[in-house]
């Protein structure tokens, strides 16, 4: 199956995120997030990551197509969250969506895989501050910007159904 | 002359509903441009529409002022009150339709047509026979069938005049609850102030604030407390220059003002849920929408029938509407030619019934609510 790396990146952060691409692609920063990574860590290492989450997919199926959710959570884990170059790499990406910031990576990472720009914490665009999923997980507005009309801070925050402890996805 | 079509408070009860619905029609336009300018580009013109669109809710609340105070119940909720994009608005004998478009000279273009100073000639009727065939008009005349208005300053010149002559004749015509009323205790922001409806003089004052904020006074482009029409506030966006006291209409002297045609989401025009893919992520993203749109009207609707604390509730759900229309307009729309998606006001949202069944409906809808 061959798919751009801009789709693939956004499918892996969907996983990562538990967004959806919908709400992803929402932010308007998906493409500078994925030249961020680019950027910090190199082409090799985002061809690799989207690698593993391709392997990851392709564990998780079955001969029908069907992807077994729970079976994905685990490749990923296996496969990514576990490898000592993805790993930190695909945490960073979940960061990057919430925050808005790219956090630099330790010097271990960058000593062994090379790669020193990704050893840097910095900004993505003036707008992902404001556009980190940080604010919508927890039903805040980024404070200073996305005005949220007066008096709104006397309601409770309104969390979106799914994101609730135990209500499951 | 023509005879009045406005003879009994029934009539006039029909016309404000009529005049409720024509202010709101002109915000999901005003929106989709607005919401579909990139962030932090454009902001001279996300400026003008800005001040614009919450010119028209407050146009929108007055008229609802009005009904209230002759004993009417403003309601959003109705079939047909938000019409189906493009909608048809009169340009004297012609009309012309308001798409839901990106930011772009069409949109202007649409922007001043719609704001347009237009007095019928002397000597002419201001009502005109509408043509068979096509969209139902936005200020057709709820009294005389087949027939509207040359323009909204017209539509509004009639309600005035019929308010005068059945106020004459009934001295009880403003018996509406006073509680009713939207002060300005519960609308801030942008030029002028909610006024409460009382009386013949107060509601004649509100709807002149109406026709007049968006026309222009006959005197000139800045109204006494020196706002700028509409129509002028948009003519700047295409001439490129902002206007100053003292300009003529044709040669605004102000600083210039740049616009970057460019730097906007080109959202497919007056889009539909069918464009969507069918069971897909977006789609889905877009019924939500327009389901948070219908609670939001009636929500409003609430407000203008004796809570009107609520619009203090209103203003945090117009900002996630805000959120949630900047999101729709940032996804690309598979399937569309590259455009991009927006929210397409299919509200309500209970399918089953195209633009005439629901004209008809909203006309049973209105003589059974009162």
């Amino acid at each position: 199956m061959s798919t751009e790396p801009f789709d693939e990146f956004l499918r892996l952060s969907a996983e990562l995120t538990a967004f959806e691409e919908t709400d992803l692609l929402g932010t308007g920063l998906a493409h500078q997030y994925l030249a961020k990574v680019r950027a910090a860590c190199g082409d090799d290492v985002v061809v690799a990551l989207l690698d593993a989450y391709r392997a990851a997919r392709a564990d998780a199926e079955d001969d029908g197509g069907r992807r077994d959710p729970i079976l994905l959570d685990r490749a990923l884990r296996h496969r990514i969250f576990s490898d000592d170059r993805l790993g930190p790499v695909a945490r960073n990406v979940v960061k990057l969506w919430f925050a808005g910031m790219w956090y630099g990576l330790p010097p271990e990472w960058t000593d062994r895989y090379g790669a020193h720009s990704a050893a840097e914490t910095s900004t993505v665009t003036s707008a992902s501050y404001q556009e980190g999923l940080l604010w919508r997980a927890i039903a805040a507005n980024p404070p200073g910007a996305k005005a949220p009309g007066y008096g709104s801070w006397a309601e409770p925050p309104r969390i979106e159904q799914r994101y609730l402890k135990g209500a499951g996805k | 002359m023509t005879a009045s079509t406005i003879n009994t408070r029934d009539d006039l009860i029909d016309y404000l509903h009529v005049a409720i619905a024509l202010e709101h029609a002109t915000i999901p336009p005003y929106l989709t441009a607005l919401y579909s300018i990139h962030p932090a580009t454009n902001s001279d013109a996300a400026h003008v529409i800005r001040v614009v669109v919450v010119e028209e809710m407050l146009h929108l609340t007055l008229a609802a002022n009005v009904l209230n105070a002759i004993g009417g119940s403003p309601d959003l909720t109705r079939p047909g009150f938000v019409p189906s994009y493009p909608a048809r608005l009169p340009d004297g004998e012609d009309d012309f339709y308001v798409d839901l478009r990106p930011f772009s000279p069409e949109a202007v273009e649409t922007f001043l047509n719609i704001e347009r100073p237009g007095a019928a000639p002397s000597g002419r009727s201001r009502l005109v026979p509408t043509p068979d065939g096509g969209r139902p008009f936005l200020v057709s005349s709820p009294t005389v069938e087949g027939m509207h208005f040359y323009s909204i300053g017209e539509f509004y010149e009639e309600i005035i005049e019929g308010l005068e002559k059945v106020a004459a004749a009934d001295p009880g015509l403003f018996s509406g609850d006073p509680a009713r009323q939207v002060g300005p205790e519960y609308f801030y922001s942008g030029g002028g102030a909610a006024i409460p409806v009382v009386d013949l003089d107060s509601a004649r004052r509100a709807l002149r604030f109406i026709a007049e904020q968006g026309e222009g006074l006959d005197s000139g482009i800045y109204d006494d407390d020196g706002e700028l029409a509409h129509y002028y506030r948009f003519r700047q966006l295409k001439l490129g220059r902002y206007y100053q006291a003292g300009d003529h209409p044709d040669s605004p002297s102000g600083p210039p003002l740049s616009v970057a045609w460019d730097e906007v989401f080109r959202v497919k025009v007056s889009a539909k849920l069918a464009d969507y893919p069918p069971g897909s992520e977006l789609e889905a993203a877009a019924l939500d929408f327009n389901a948070d749109y219908e609670a939001f009207l009636a929500l409003l609707t609430q407000a203008f029938n004796g809570q009107p604390g609520l619009l203090l509730d209103a203003v945090p759900y117009m900002f996630r509407l805000r959120d949630a229309f900047n999101r729709l307009v940032r996804n690309p729309l598979p399937g569309s030619g590259g455009h991009h998606a927006a929210p397409t006001f299919e509200v309500p949202t209970v399918a089953g019934s195209g633009p005439e069944a629901s004209q008809a409906a909203s006309d049973t809808a209105q003589a059974v609510g009162r």
